[in-house]
Parts: structure tokens; sequence; C-alpha cells
């Protein structure tokens, strides 16, 4: 169990949680958004003039498409989806594509010995947001540490804490929710 | 048995991302006339000026989203019967109801893969070959 540790200047602010193949947004200046980080992914996106923001939390499934081939289109659409369902809530609550700011963290390599799903997460993000016109400002991509990140959404203030727990620790607990299988369809709505 | 690449495809979506995962999973099935507009604005437009016999439009979209076209393309006499898919996320199945109201032939929530692509074509036109 990774400790989820608080510094004193977050006591104030209301956390919420982003796990792995979720999304939260927020308009509340009170409001922290966190996430532990190994070879998942998360984008901290923000609009200051709307003063809302979110953050999302994705990984590409490692699966043998996705290392022979830098991540074939099979494994692409789950962060695809991720970064458009994240994107689609914000626009929901007044923010604007042009003024949209993203912060990138994550993409560790944190096991040694497998294939580099990091470095495919962390492409992946890279590409989608230059494909889609959309200001990447900084962030923290790759290495081999594993990561927390703390994002106020609508200050679009963020902080990266390396953790010292072993990467391995992270990866683990990544995979304790596994990548969503392909979709057939959800079966909730027979209308055809 | 109708010919994928036979079949005139418009895809809408404002992410050009998702057009590109659409078009390449089009491509697997055999589809090369392909066309994409980044929101149903222009897509109508296009579409008024070259018809398509087959819409996939994402449901949210800047300007005129998916719903907008979907009615507007059946309001308007010639392009009345163009089949029309709407992508939607799990969140949208209120929508889904209201654009089946509308007179929207199939819905494809995403994630999707080809396979499932191909079925929700397939429910439309029948076996592609």
């Amino acid at each position: 169990m990774i400790p989820d540790t608080h510094r004193s200047d977050t006591a104030g602010s209301r956390r919420i949680h982003v796990v792995q193949g979720e999304y939260a947004v927020s308009d509340d200046p009170d409001v922290m958004l966190g996430t532990i980080l190994g070879s998942c992914v998360a984008a901290c996106v923000c609009d200051p003039k709307a003063g809302v923001g979110g953050m999302n939390h994705f990984l590409l499934p490692g699966d043998k498409e996705t290392a022979t081939a830098g991540g074939g289109p099979q494994a692409l659409r789950y962060g695809v989806q991720s970064m458009e369902l994240l994107l689609n809530a914000l626009y929901r609550k007044g923010a604007r594509r042009e003024r949209l700011e993203v912060k990138l963290f994550g993409g560790a390599r944190v096991v040694d010995g497998l294939s580099d799903i990091g470095l495919q997460n962390a492409d992946f993000a890279e590409r989608f947001l230059q494909a889609e016109g959309i200001h990447l400002m900084v962030g923290s991509l790759r290495g081999d540490k594993a990561r927390r990140v703390q994002f106020w959404p609508v200050s679009g203030r963020v902080r990266q804490m390396a953790l010292v727990e072993p990467g391995k620790q992270v990866f683990e607990a990544e995979r304790a929710k596994p990548a969503p299988a392909p979709v057939a369809d959800d079966g909730e709505l027979e209308l055809f | 048995m109708p010919a994928a690449a036979q079949i005139r495809v418009m895809v809408v979506d404002d992410q050009m991302t998702m057009r590109s995962l659409v078009r390449t999973g089009l491509q697997q099935l055999g589809f090369a006339d392909i066309v994409e507009a980044p929101d149903g604005e222009e897509a109508l437009r296009q579409i008024l000026s070259r018809p398509v016999h087959l819409v996939i439009s994402d449901f949210n979209m800047p300007r005129l989203d998916g719903m907008g076209l979907l009615r507007a393309l059946r309001s308007h006499g010639p392009t009345a019967k163009t089949a029309f898919i709407m992508l939607t996320g799990r969140a949208d199945k209120e929508l889904v109801q209201k654009a089946v109201q509308l007179g929207v032939n199939n819905y494809l929530v995403k994630p999707f893969t080809v396979q499932t692509l191909k079925e929700k074509i397939e429910a439309v036109f029948g076996k592609l070959t």
C-alpha cells in the first residue's frame, strides 16, 4: 500500500483521487486533484479564464500489438477516449480549446524487463496534443521514478513529488485495476 | 451485399485523433471513399455539396453537434434517408435515446473495436463485401 501522505499546504483543499481509467473536473478553487503514477500518464488541463480544470489518468494496454507496433490503433483508442472524456467535460463547464493549458505527468519505466509501456503512454499523450493543436505547457514525463501529482484545477497550479516506494509496487498498484477490455457493446441499451 | 469501397462515408468529430482512428478502422474494413469534418456545420456543408451514404458522427462537438447534424439531415429531403451512426460515450445514453427519436440508424460506444464498427455498419447496410 502506498501511503497517502499529506503536506501542510493541502490541508485546506478538498482532495479527489483520480484512479486509472477515470477523470475529474472541477471549478471549485478549494479542490485538489491527486493521483499516483507509474507508467500511466495524467493530463492536468486548465482553462484559467473559465476557472475550470481537470485531470485524467490513463494507461494504454501493453499488449503484444502495442509492444511490437509502438501502439496500434486498437491500443490507442483508450488514450483517445480518456482525453476526449476529460476535454468534453471541460467544454461543458465553459472551457475553450484555444485557452487550454496542459501539463503532462507520468510515463515512467518503473519495472525493467518489460516493454516500455510508460514510454508508449508518454509518446501518445504528446502526439495527441500536437495532433489536436492543444498547447502543452510543461510536464514531467518518462524517467524511472513513480510520481505523486497534485493539481489545483482552477489555478492550474501543479506539484509533483517523486515517490521513494519501489517502482514495482506502483506498477502493480496500477495494474490492480486492469485496462478496460475492448468494448463490443455495453449491452445496456437495446434499441436496434 | 454492398461493397464497402462503394460506400461514401463522412466521419465527423472535433478531435482529429478520433477521426483518424475511425478512418483507419474503415480502411481496414475496405472503405476507400472517406471524408472528414471537425463539426456538424462543416459536415452539413460538405454533405449538401456532395452527398454521402453514411455519416459516422460524434455527439459532442462545437458549433453544430451530432444531434443538430442528424436533425438537419433528416429535415432536408435529399439527405433525409442518409444512414447515420452516432458515436457516443457511456454517459450519453439519454442522448442516444433522443437520437433514436430523431431517426439515428445506430450508435457506437467509444472506445470501440473495428469488429464492432463493422457490426454496426452491417446492421445498417447488410453484410459488407
